[in-house]
């Protein structure tokens, strides 16, 4: 549910800015799997998106081999991270490196699903790659055996983008406007009323002139 | 000597004020105030007791004008000048002491010369004032645009016979000198081209008219006003080891090797004198150099006559000068015109390397001025030790140190405890009663006891100059001073640090602050640790660390000591603990660094395994674009000891608004050129343990300068707009939305990747210098931001006013929430101002700390000025109003009984008589 809340958020966030030219990119994934060599990146997959403003993705990832998935299990035991580097190509030719990290034992007991966010910098170059989880409830404990039964081998990722925003600037427009109409109204309201004297002030001259009436007629009392 | 001192007015509204105090005997808002006033390190200084106004005119490196009275080093008037390179001092010149002009010692104080004092200012424009000095006013100014303002840089000016020369150095080629009548800015002539292919920028000054470069062994002189354009080549006995320095007063005079030299082949001097620092006087109408030295604590101060070199006795003396002024190096010296002085009426004006100013007269520091103050660069307030008989008792609530009380031992042992300790306390404050008790500490004697609102506290000051001041909050006292020299701050413009170890709260223990610094000559890092109630180094003080530091963080008390340990990540990304025995606490600490110029970030997991750390690089951000042109301009993190008391904001159907409350986000802004937008500046909130962009947003057409406050669920950040040229400040507010995702613990880990963010843009009528939030012991008050405008003000701001939820429309739904609706100007009304006229010149930071009363946060602001004061921002709630009246209260209360009494009594007697009738 929350995950559906977030695509429909980056679809909103996505239409409030967007860049002034569109470019393509792609994105080389490598993680690093061993606790003991935290310096050996192996390949894991490459994502593709043709347009940073549609913001649309293809993903090919490579299934994880026996080995790896025990090197993962592994470094969950450790409560170790799980390191991703993902190395960014720009259709100039510029090559940047991010890394990532997420613990091993959330990316187990997410299944191997994770979602990439791509954040973007005003002009569109990439500013940083997140990698995380879903969250489950009670997925902050990992236990042994409920890493052991993940037979799970292939990445099911998705890829959301996020642009920079544009900042508000201070609303004047609309507070004049409101002033004005406000203006508008009253005076509207001065000219419409064209009532009598009586007709407009009735409410005021009514209970004054009681007033009168009641002492006049106690003062009578009083003169008899 | 006539000085600001408490005149017959005074005297009057002294006692008008008693008057009135004795009416209300009540502490009111604007006497808890405290600002002391500064003009900041001394540049140019001129001691004149000699006119019918004794005082000392100075110019400084804060670009201030000041006269200070001789007698009490009070300020008698000060006037704060341009900023920056435009109101870069670079010369003061006192009519009635040019050089080689009108300079026999009684020469009268000539106002025929048009001027009591002249300074020259900055470069391009360069600007000449003539001063009143009596009142400090400007009388005249002109100006000069030179040709080529980068060579202009360089200029320097002289002043002889009424004529104003304006020296251009081009470098390795000819000087250009100009002269102008110094009143008018007329010049007399052309200006004259003196070829000088020697002069080279780094070996070159002006010593009066001429202008000395040094060449190896030997000093290449011209003179500039001479009619012959002839150089003088003066050899040296030795190549100097130091900067050749001018000797002002002496026209052609320069200390080399700390000797005296001329170039001057007309002034003679005394060249087998050898002085860290010189100066010319006149002393029984006869010209005098006189030295000082430093020796073995001891200030020693000498004079010689300058025609045949004799010593001057009366002038000879030593003062006993306390470590942490610095160096010291006198500045200029004047003695009271009488015919054989005897010396006393002599004042000797010092500068010291801790910047402060001292006068020194009849063997003796007449008066001291910390300087450094001008320069604050981090603050702590820090809690004063128990009274004696309140630490007994809570050492034995507590239980002594290391012996361990379970929490739930059986009620009997407990009550024993309380009644003992109760005793113990009866005991001590009966033998106190007849004057038995132990004899109070150095801290209490000094008044130096916690009050029980918390209020009052020691006050630590880190200044740039490397000097630790502890201070008094509430009387403003300066109780210790420390100086650290060869300290500075970091690479990446990061300053010097002040840092809390360990608290007052762990009662038999001393608190324990510490710095962290870079050490000059070899820029590792250095540590010093002290205990900021006494001002003594603690822990063995200056430790002198092996590495450079590149970040640094506290990690949690440890069991032992209850010191907070300092984690330093190195330049060679090791990671190092300091004290050591708290290095298995950095296990599962994050770190991040932040490289200001590239605008890279970089997040390290630190790992403590075997006994051995490790670090582990595990996100990185580029904010620099393509071509790294983003920088980073300033980076927010929020306050550690900030409590959040709400957890969400109520809305107008009753659902909950749950805050996003990330510990561990921080603000990052960076600025960058642009082609079609002149400027752009770009906001990032990035979470520094995940390493994930929470947000991002640009701003087109905006430049700095930039203050930012982050704090709770929101920031606030104020720019200046070039589009409007005017200063905006725009807030952001998060929200997690209407569920919490886990409202016990936070994890970066598993954290709701996008809050809902609520942002909006007002228009600020002000400069803003300086933001801060206030802060509460339990963030249960409402929080303001305090911002200090250019004008020195410091203005409260409620969070109401900059809440994004202002709705535009009146909308009932805005309405039932609570929020005001949206006016894109922020109001500034003059009540706001919480310093009402008490202006802080050059106002640069605002700190602020909880106090013991949860209404109430502790403000400093920091500039030229210090001001220390307190805010209350939902009111003194806990508070009974200084103006209660007690009296009142019990007249009414024991008329209210008594009259019950009374009344009582008379309707018992009334019913017996009834009952008799």
């Amino acid at each position: 549910m929350s995950y559906m809340a977030i695509v429909l958020f980056s679809l909103l966030a996505t239409s409030w800015s967007f860049l002034e030219h569109d470019s393509w990119i792609t994105i080389d994934l490598h993680h690093s799997l061993s606790s003991s060599k935290p310096d050996h990146f192996s390949h894991r997959g490459n994502i593709s998106i043709p347009s940073l403003n549609a913001g649309l993705s293809t993903v090919v990832q490579n299934p994880l081999t026996a080995a790896e998935l025990d090197n993962i299990k592994l470094l969950a035991k450790q409560n170790g991270f799980y390191r991703l580097r993902a190395t960014v190509s720009y259709p100039n030719g510029n090559v940047q490196r991010f890394l990532t990290s997420s613990k091993a034992c959330s990316l187990l007991m997410a299944q191997f699903n994770d979602v990439l966010w791509i954040s973007l910098d005003p002009y569109g170059y990439v500013t940083g790659v997140t990698a995380s989880q879903d969250l489950a409830p009670k997925s902050s404990e990992c236990s042994t055996d409920d890493i052991q039964q993940v037979k799970e081998n292939n990445f099911s990722s998705d890829v959301i983008i996020r642009h920079a925003e544009l900042a508000p600037v201070p609303d004047t427009g609309s507070f004049i406007q409101k002033f004005e109409r406000e203006r508008e109204a009253r005076e509207r309201g001065e000219v419409r009323d064209t009532r009598g004297f009586f007709a407009k002030y009735w409410m005021y001259i009514v209970p004054v002139v009681l007033l009168v009436f009641i002492s006049g007629a106690t003062n009578q009392d009083a003169a008899k | 000597m006539r000085c600001p001192q408490p005149s017959a007015g005074a005297l009057i509204s002294l006692s008008l004020l008693l008057l009135l105090l004795s009416t209300c005997s009540a502490l009111y808002e604007d006497q808890i105030k405290k600002r002391s006033v500064h003009v900041g390190a001394l540049k140019h200084a001129h001691v004149d007791l000699k006119h019918f106004q004794p005082r000392v005119l100075l110019t400084t490196q804060e670009q201030v004008v000041a006269s200070l009275c001789p007698k009490t080093g009070q300020i008698i008037w000060r006037q704060v000048l341009e900023q920056r390179a435009r109101g870069d001092i670079k010369m003061l010149q006192v009519s009635g002491f040019a050089d080689g002009s009108s300079d026999t010692a009684a020469a009268p104080m000539g106002s025929h010369l048009g001027f009591d004092m002249l300074t020259v200012q900055g470069h391009a424009p360069a600007l000449v004032r003539g001063w009143n000095t009596n009142i400090g006013t400007i009388e005249w100014e002109w100006s000069i645009m030179p040709l080529h303002t980068e060579r202009a840089q360089d200029a320097v000016w002289f002043y002889s016979n009424s004529i104003l020369y304006h020296v251009v150095p081009a470098w390795r080629s000819h000087i250009e000198v100009t002269a102008y009548f110094s009143t008018s800015g007329h010049t007399t002539g052309s200006t004259s081209k003196i070829m000088a292919a020697w002069i080279k920028p780094e070996s070159c000054l002006l010593s009066g008219s001429y202008f000395v470069c040094l060449d190896g062994k030997q000093l290449i002189s011209l003179d500039l006003v001479a009619k012959s354009t002839q150089v003088i080549a003066t050899s040296l006995a030795a190549e100097p080891s130091s900067k050749i320095e001018t000797l002002p007063g002496l026209n052609g005079v320069l200390i080399v090797n700390k000797k005296l030299v001329s170039v001057n082949k007309d002034q003679a001097v005394c060249g087998e004198l050898t002085s860290a620092s010189y100066v010319v006087g006149s002393f029984n109408y006869r010209k005098v150099v006189a030295y000082a030295d430093l020796v073995d604590g001891m200030l020693k101060i000498n004079a010689v006559y300058l025609d045949n070199c004799s010593p001057v006795p009366e002038l000879q003396m030593s003062v006993a000068f306390a470590e942490d002024y610095g160096t010291p190096s006198l500045r200029s010296f004047d003695c009271k015109l009488k015919r054989n002085d005897d010396g006393k009426g002599c004042l000797f004006l010092f500068a010291t390397s801790a910047e402060s100013i001292m006068a020194v007269q009849q063997g003796r520091i007449r008066w001291a001025r910390e300087e450094s103050l001008a320069n604050i660069i981090d603050t702590q307030f820090i809690d004063l030790p128990l009274a004696d008989t309140e630490g007994t008792l809570e050492n034995e609530m507590k239980g002594k140190a290391g012996e361990f009380i379970p929490r739930n031992g059986d009620i009997v042992t407990a009550f024993m405890r309380r009644i003992t300790a109760q005793a113990l306390q009866m005991k001590s404050m009966f033998l106190h009663l007849i004057g038995l008790g132990p004899p109070p500490t150095d801290t209490q004697r000094a008044g130096l006891v916690r009050d029980s609102f918390g209020l009052h506290k020691m006050l630590v000051l880190l200044t740039r100059a490397g000097k630790i001041f502890g201070m008094d909050n509430i009387a403003g006292k300066h109780h210790w001073k420390l100086y650290l020299p060869n300290v500075a701050g970091f690479e990446n413009a990061e300053q010097m640090r002040l840092i809390v170890q360990r608290s007052s709260k762990h009662f038999p223990l001393q608190p324990l602050c510490a710095i962290v610094a870079k050490f000059v000559n070899n820029s590792n890092g250095v540590l010093f640790r002290f205990n900021p109630i006494t001002g003594r180094a603690a822990e063995g003080g200056l430790l002198q660390l092996d590495y450079q530091i590149k970040q640094f963080s506290l990690l949690p008390e440890t069991e032992v000591d209850f010191v907070k340990g300092i984690l330093i990540l190195d330049a060679a990304n090791q990671v190092h603990v300091e004290p050591k025995h708290a290095t298995p606490l950095a296990d599962g600490m994050y770190l991040y660094t932040a490289d200001v110029k590239t605008a890279e970030l970089e997040g390290y997991i630190v790992k403590y395994a075997g006994g051995e750390l490790s670090c582990l690089p595990i996100w990185n951000v580029r904010l620099g674009g393509h071509n790294s042109e983003q920088q980073i301009i300033s980076v927010a993190g929020k306050n550690p000891i900030e409590h959040v008391h709400s957890q969400g904001r109520v809305l107008g159907d009753r659902s909950v608004l749950y805050k996003y409350i990330n510990p561990n986000l921080v603000a990052f802004v960076t600025q960058a050129p642009d082609a079609a937008h002149k400027s752009v500046l770009t906001l990032y909130l990035i979470d520094v343990v995940s390493g994930s962009v929470i947000f991002s947003m640009t701003h087109r057409k905006v430049r700095a300068p930039l203050n930012i406050v982050h704090s709770e669920n929101w920031l606030a950040y104020s720019y200046f707009n070039d589009k409007v040229r005017r200063t905006e400040i725009t807030t952001i507010e998060l929200y997690e939305g209407n569920a919490q995702a886990n409202n016990s613990v936070w994890s970066s880990l598993q954290a709701p990747f996008m809050p809902l963010v609520e942002r909006q843009s007002y228009i600020i009528p002000t400069i803003v210098e300086a933001m801060r939030e206030t802060i509460t012991e339990r963030g249960i008050t409402n929080k303001h931001v305090l911002i200090g405008t250019a004008s020195g003000g410091i203005v409260e701001m409620p969070w109401h006013l900059l809440d994004p939820r202002r709705p535009i429309s009146s909308s009932t739904q805005g309405r039932e929430e609570g929020a005001i609706p949206y006016i894109p100007e922020l109001p500034l009304p003059t009540e706001n101002y919480i310093n009402y006229n008490q202006t802080v010149a050059r106002l640069r930071n605002i700190y602020t700390a909880p106090s013991g009363l949860e209404s109430t946060c502790l403000v400093v602001a920091t500039g030229l000025d210090l001001f220390v004061t307190r805010v209350a921002p939902s009111k003194t709630f806990d508070l009974l109003k200084e103006d209660f009246d007690y009296i009142l209260i019990s007249i009414v209360l024991v008329v209210l009984t008594s009259g019950s009494l009374i009344v009582r009594h008379l309707s018992s007697r009334k019913l017996l008589k009834q009952a008799w009738k």
